[in-house]
C-alpha cells in the first residue's frame, strides 16, 4: 500500500467535495440550519399553545347527594367547564331520550370505582351536539339515596378528541370524589378514613438529575446520529464512484499509478470524513438548539418538559463522539461499496433505499424497551456499538468495558469486509466498466440454458439458498404450531426436507449444470474420511452443547418456544428410537448437505472463494433453523462442516459428521425424557445428572483432545480441491508442450 | 526497440443475452518508438478495448501485452508509470481547474516538487494552455479539456502514449492542433498508439497500422504495404473493403505480422517542441 497515493486521492476527492455545493448543504449547512429552525418553530408553538377546555354536561344535578357535591370550582381542574343542563323540551332531550340511548348503545364500559357506566355509541352523538358538550352525564332519580343501585350514565364521542379528553378528567374526577366520598362516611363509622389509603408509600428517585435528563437523549441521540452517518456517508459515496463513473473520470484514476486498493482506501477516508463531519454537526446543532429552547422553555414555566428533556449532558456528547469513529467507518465502507454497483448518480440514489432498509432494524433495536447491552446484543453489529454508548452516558462503566472488546471486534470485522468487499468491487471490470443493458428474460433463459456448466455458478448458488429460505418462511407459517403427534412430526420433516430444502436445489442441479453429480459434490466416498468426520462429530458433541447451553442462557427462549420443545422431547420419547434417527437425523442430514455442503457449497467455491463457501454455506445453513439460538449454534457448527466438506472435496463425509452429530443429540435427548440411565460401558463419558444425561469432565476434557487431533489430521491431508487444481494445472502444462512440440 | 508488443490478445467478456462475446480474438501487433501506431476500426470493433488493456484497465482474457517491455498483468505498476492514456471520453474534474488536475497526476506519479512544477510550466507553455490554467473543468470547452488530458498524460514523460479516438468532437482547428502536438510527441522517440476511424488523421499521422473489426485483425502494416497489398491507393476505399471482407468471412488467412519489417522508419530527430 503506497500511503502517499492515498494522501493525494483523500486530498483531492476533500477538496472536490468541499467545493460540491449541493454536497455541502445537505451534509454541513442543512443540519446547521435544520435544528434552530426546528427550535424556532416549537418556540413560536410554545408560546401560543393553550390548555384545551372541554365542556361536560350534567343532567339531573339536583339528584347528586347534597352532603357531597361534585361541582367544587376551588378544586376541579381548570380544564372542565361544567355546564348544568335540565331535562326539558327546550332542548329536546327527555328521559326517555337518555333511556333509549342507554339501551340501544352496543358498548359499555363498567366503572368498578364509581359503579357508573360510560355509554359510548352513534345515538349519543346526536345528543351530544344537541346540548354543545363533549361529554355528558346524567344523574339518575334517586342517586343521592343509593350511588350504588343507580348507576351514572355518561355520554361520550370516542371519535372526538376532545371528547376523549372529557371522559379522562371526568374519570379522575370522580375518582377523587369516590375516595372523598367514602372518606366522609367512614368518618361517621368508628373505622376511621385509614381504611381508604391502608398503604403509605413514599417513592424515591436516586438517579442523577443530569443522568436523568439524558435518559431520553440516549435513546434518541444514537439513532439520530447514525441516520446522519449513514446519509453523510452515501451522497459523498455516490458522488466519487458512480458520479464519478458517469462524468468518465473513473477511468483516469484507473490508469494512474494508484492501486484499486488505495483508490478505495483514498476515497473511504474522505466519505468516512464526510460521514463523521455530518453526524457530529448534526450533534452539536442538535446539542445547541436544545439547549437554547430548554432554557427558553424554563422561562415560560414548562419546569416539568425540562426537569424530563433537558439539554444534553456535555459527557454524553463524548461518547457519542467516540461512538461516530467506528460506526461511520463500516457505513462508509459498505457505502462506498454499494456505490460502486451504480453507474449513474440516478442509480446510486435508489440504492440508498434498500442499504437504509438493511441498517434500520439493527439501528431501532436498541430502541425497544429491555434491550441492554449483554453477550449477546454486543455481537449484533450496530446496535452493539448504539448500547455501549447509552451504556457509557448513563455512568456504566463496568458493563460497557467488559462488552467493549467484543463491540470493537464486532464493529473492526464488519469494516473489515465492507473494505474488502469495496476493493473487489473496484477490481471487478464487469463493475466498474458495465454497460447499461436491456433485460430480455426469454434469451437471459435460453443463455442460462445453453452455458451450463458442470457447477452452479455463485449467483446460482446464492439464489437457490434464498429460495430455499423464503420457501422455510412461508412453509414454517403453514406448518406452525405444537407437534400433537409423531406423524405431523414425520410430515413436517418430510415437507420441510423434501420438499422445501432438498427440491430446489435438485432441480436447479438438473436445469443449470451439466452434470448433477458434481453439482451436488458426490463423490466416491474414501472410509477412513467418513470414519473420521463421524468421530470429529462425537469428539465435538460435549463443546457443541456446552456452547449450545452458553447461547441459550444470553438468549433466552421464549415461553412458547420451550413448550414447543418439551412436547416435542415427549413425542420422540414415545416413539421407537429407530424411526427418530431416521427421520431426524438421516433424512436431515442427507437433505441438507447436499444442499449447503453440496449445491450452495459447489457455487460458492468458484474461482477461489474456499472462505466464500465455507462462511456462506454456514450462513445459510443456520437461517434454515427457524429459532434464533438454533441459528447461532448452527451457523457455528456450519463453518466446522464446511470446512470438512472443503478439505474432503464432497458431501460424503459431512454427511457422516451431520448424522453422527443428529444422532448423539437425539439419542441423549430421548434417553433423558424415557429416564434411561447410560449404559454401564458409558459411564466414564456421561452421567446422569438433574434427571438428564450429561457429559462427564473427564470426557469432555478428553473429547476437545481428541476433537484437535482429528482437525489436524484433515488439515495436514491434502485437499481434493488441490488434488484437483494440481492435476487442471498438469493438464494444460502437458498440453501446451504437446502443442509446442507440434 | 518495440514498446508495445501485443500477442494473441483476446478478451471474452460475460454477457447475460448475448452469452460469452468475444470483444478481441486472436489480436497480434507491435509498436516501436517514435512512430505512430494507428489502430482502426469501426465503432464496436474492440479498438476502445485493447487500448483499455494497453493501459492495465482491463486484464486480457488471453495472451500477452508488453509495454516498455514490462507485462502488464504481472507488471501493471510499472505498465503505468511507463504510459499515457487519454481518451475521447476521459473527462476531466469539473471542480478542478487545470492546473491542479496536471498537479494531482504529478503527485500521484510520485514527482518531487522540484520536477513537477518546472515540467508543468512546460508542458502548460507547450500546449498553450496558460490562458486557462486556473479555469475549472466545468467551464472549459471541449479543445481545452483534450489538451489538459494531454497535458495529464504526458506530466510523468512516459515513453508510451496511447491516444483513443482524441480527436472526436473537436472542430478542425483544434482537430489540427492534436494532430500538431502528436507529430511533435512522435518527433521526440515516443511510441503512439493512436485509435481513430477518421482516415485523414490516418493518412496524415500514422506510420503503421492495424484494422480490427469485430475483434479480429484484419489487417496490418505500413499504408504503402496495405496499399500494394490490396491494390488500392485510396485508404478510405481500402478500409470499406477490408470491412466487407470482414463481413463475408473472407479473411481467414491473414497475414503473419512480421514484427521485424518496417518501410517507413519514423524520425526520431528532435526537431520538435520536446516536452
Amino acid at each position: 500500500m503506497n500511503w502517499s497515493h492515498v494522501k493525494w486521492i483523500f486530498h483531492r476527492e476533500v477538496r472536490d467535495q468541499l467545493r460540491d455545493r449541493r454536497t455541502m448543504f445537505t451534509i454541513c449547512i442543512f443540519p446547521l440550519l435544520l435544528y434552530p429552525l426546528m427550535g424556532m418553530v416549537m418556540l413560536q408553538v410554545a408560546q401560543f399553545h393553550r390548555e384545551q377546555h372541554v365542556s361536560i354536561g350534567i343532567f339531573g344535578l339536583e339528584n347528586w347527594p347534597s352532603d357531597s357535591p361534585l361541582i367544587l370550582e376551588s378544586s376541579d381542574p381548570s380544564q372542565i367547564q361544567w355546564k348544568t343542563l335540565t331535562v326539558d323540551d327546550s332542548i329536546g332531550v327527555t328521559l326517555e331520550q337518555f333511556q333509549s340511548v342507554q339501551t340501544q348503545t352496543n358498548s359499555e364500559v363498567k366503572n368498578k370505582s364509581t359503579e357508573s357506566y360510560i355509554v359510548d355509541g352513534k345515538a349519543a352523538e346526536k345528543l351530544l351536539r344537541q346540548v354543545h358538550c363533549d361529554a355528558v352525564i346524567w344523574v339518575p332519580p334517586g342517586y343521592h339515596n343509593s350511588i350504588s343501585d343507580n348507576p351514572l350514565v355518561i355520554l361520550s364521542n370516542q371519535r372526538w378528541e376532545r371528547s376523549q379528553l372529557a371522559i379522562r378528567l371526568l374519570a379522575e374526577k370522580l375518582e377523587g370524589w369516590h375516595l372523598s366520598w367514602i372518606r366522609t362516611q367512614l368518618a361517621w363509622t368508628e373505622l376511621g378514613t385509614a381504611l381508604v389509603d391502608p398503604l403509605a408509600i413514599r417513592q424515591l428517585d436516586v438517579s442523577r438529575p443530569e443522568v436523568k435528563r439524558a435518559l431520553v437523549w440516549t435513546k434518541i441521540l444514537p439513532f439520530v446520529m447514525l441516520i446522519w452517518a449513514l446519509t453523510g456517508a452515501f451522497y459523498p459515496a455516490i458522488d466519487l464512484c458512480a458520479g464519478e463513473k458517469e462524468r468518465g473520470t473513473l477511468e483516469t484514476l484507473l490508469c494512474s499509478p494508484a492501486r484499486r486498493k488505495e483508490i478505495v482506501c483514498g476515497k473511504l477516508l474522505t466519505i468516512m470524513c464526510f460521514s463523521i463531519g455530518t453526524a457530529l454537526l448534526n450533534l452539536a446543532s442538535m446539542h445547541l438548539t436544545t439547549s437554547i429552547v430548554m432554557a427558553q422553555f424554563s422561562g415560560l414555566g414548562a419546569i416539568d418538559m425540562v426537569a424530563s428533556l433537558g439539554p444534553l449532558p456535555l459527557h454524553s456528547m463524548g461518547w457519542l463522539i467516540l461512538l461516530v469513529l467506528p460506526i461511520s467507518a463500516m457505513f462508509s465502507a459498505l457505502s462506498l461499496a454499494v456505490a460502486s454497483l451504480a453507474r449513474s448518480t440516478k442509480e446510486g440514489q435508489y440504492y440508498l433505499m434498500p442499504l437504509l432498509l438493511v441498517g434500520m432494524p439493527l439501528v431501532m433495536l436498541p430502541m425497544i424497551p429491555g434491550v441492554t447491552l449483554s453477550h449477546g446484543t454486543s455481537v449484533v453489529p450496530v446496535t452493539g456499538a448504539v448500547l455501549m454508548s447509552r451504556a457509557l452516558i448513563d455512568g456504566e462503566y463496568g458493563l460497557a468495558l467488559l462488552h467493549l472488546p467484543t463491540v470493537i471486534a464486532v464493529t473492526l470485522f464488519c469494516c473489515f469486509l465492507s473494505k474488502r468487499w469495496a476493493i473487489r468491487q473496484f477490481e471487478s471490470e464487469s463493475v466498474m466498466f458495465r454497460d447499461s443493458e436491456r433485460s430480455s428474460v426469454a434469451q437471459w433463459l435460453i443463455n442460462v440454458w445453453r452455458q451450463r456448466e458442470d457447477t452452479p455458478t455463485c449467483n446460482e448458488s446464492i439464489l437457490c439458498g434464498l429460495l430455499i429460505l423464503v420457501g422455510l418462511f412461508f412453509g414454517r407459517f403453514s406448518l406452525s404450531g405444537m407437534p400433537l403427534s409423531w406423524t405431523s412430526v414425520v410430515q413436517s420433516t418430510i415437507v420441510t426436507q423434501l420438499g422445501l430444502i432438498l427440491a430446489p436445489a435438485l432441480i436447479m442441479a438438473t436445469m443449470l449444470t451439466r452434470s448433477a453429480r458434481k453439482a451436488l459434490r458426490l463423490h466416491r466416498p474414501r472410509p477412513l474420511e467418513i470414519m473420521a468426520a463421524a468421530s470429529l462429530a462425537v469428539c465435538l458433541h460435549p463443546t457443541y452443547v456446552a456452547f449450545a447451553a452458553a447461547v441459550g442462557n444470553e438468549y433466552k427462549l421464549g415461553e412458547q418456544t420451550t413448550s414447543m420443545l418439551m412436547q416435542f422431547d415427549s413425542i420422540i420419547s414415545s416413539t421407537p428410537i429407530w424411526q427418530v434417527l431416521l427421520m431426524l437425523a438421516l433424512i436431515p442430514a442427507i437433505c441438507e448437505e447436499l444442499v449447503f455442503r453440496g449445491f450452495l457449497f459447489a457455487g460458492l467455491q468458484r474461482k477461489g472463494g474456499q472462505v466464500r463457501a465455507i462462511l456462506g454455506t454456514a450462513a445459510f445453513f443456520g437461517l434454515s433453523h427457524g429459532v434464533l439460538q438454533q441459528t447461532i449454534t448452527a451457523s457455528v457448527m456450519g463453518v466446522m462442516i464446511g470446512w470438512i466438506a472443503y478439505r474432503s472435496g464432497g458431501v460424503a463425509c459431512t454427511i457422516a459428521f451431520h448424522l453422527m452429530h443428529n444422532s448423539i443429540s437425539l439419542l441423549l435427548a430421548s434417553y433423558s425424557s424415557r429416564s434411561v440411565n447410560s449404559p454401564h460401558w458409558l459411564s466414564w463419558a456421561i452421567e446422569q445428572s438433574d434427571g438428564h444425561l450429561a457429559y462427564t469432565t473427564t470426557w469432555r476434557i478428553l473429547s476437545v483432545g481428541i476433537a484437535i487431533t482429528l482437525i489436524a489430521w484433515f488439515a495436514t491431508r491434502e485437499s481434493v480441491f488441490s488434488k484437483r487444481r494440481k492435476s487442471v494445472v498438469l493438464n494444460d502444462l502437458y498440453e501446451q508442450q504437446m502443442k509446442l512440440t507440434a | 526497440m518495440d514498446f508495445v508488443q501485443v500477442q494473441n490478445l483476446c478478451k471474452n467478456y460475460p454477457d447475460a443475452t448475448r452469452g460469452e462475446f468475444k470483444a478481441l480474438d486472436n489480436i497480434s501487433f507491435a509498436a516501436k518508438a517514435g512512430e505512430v501506431f494507428g489502430l482502426l476500426g469501426p465503432n464496436g470493433a474492440g479498438k476502445t478495448t485493447a487500448l483499455r488493456i494497453l493501459a492495465t484497465i482491463l486484464q486480457p482474457s488471453s495472451g500477452s501485452v508488453r509495454i516498455y517491455n514490462f507485462d502488464v498483468t504481472e507488471q501493471a505498476d510499472l505498465v503505468r508509470h511507463s504510459i499515457g492514456f487519454v481518451s475521447n471520453n476521459t473527462a476531466i474534474y469539473d471542480r478542478m481547474s487545470a492546473w491542479e488536475l496536471v498537479e494531482y497526476f504529478g503527485r500521484l506519479y510520485a514527482l518531487p516538487a522540484d520536477r513537477l512544477y518546472p515540467r508543468m510550466e512546460k508542458i502548460f507553455r507547450t500546449l498553450q494552455m496558460e490562458e486557462f490554467r486556473d479555469c475549472p473543468g466545468a467551464k472549459m470547452s471541449t479543445g481545452m479539456k483534450q489538451k489538459v488530458s494531454i497535458a495529464r498524460a504526458l506530466i510523468h514523460d512516459p515513453p508510451v502514449l496511447i491516444f483513443d479516438e482524441p480527436s472526436l468532437g473537436l472542430d478542425v482547428m483544434v482537430a489540427r492542433a492534436l494532430q500538431s502536438i502528436v507529430m511533435d510527441l512522435r518527433d521526440q522517440g515516443k511510441c503512439i498508439i493512436y485509435s481513430t476511424h477518421i482516415m485523414r488523421e490516418v493518412e496524415r499521422l500514422c506510420d503503421h497500422v492495424a484494422i480490427i473489426y469485430k475483434g479480429k485483425l484484419l489487417d496490418t502494416g505500413t499504408l504503402e504495404e496495405l496499399a500494394d497489398r490490396h491494390e488500392q491507393n485510396d485508404f478510405e476505399e481500402l478500409f470499406f473493403q477490408l470491412l466487407t471482407k470482414g463481413d463475408k468471412g473472407h479473411f481467414d488467412a491473414k497475414p503473419p505480422v512480421d514484427l521485424g519489417m518496417r518501410i517507413r522508419t519514423a524520425s526520431t530527430s528532435s526537431q520538435g517542441r520536446a516536452l
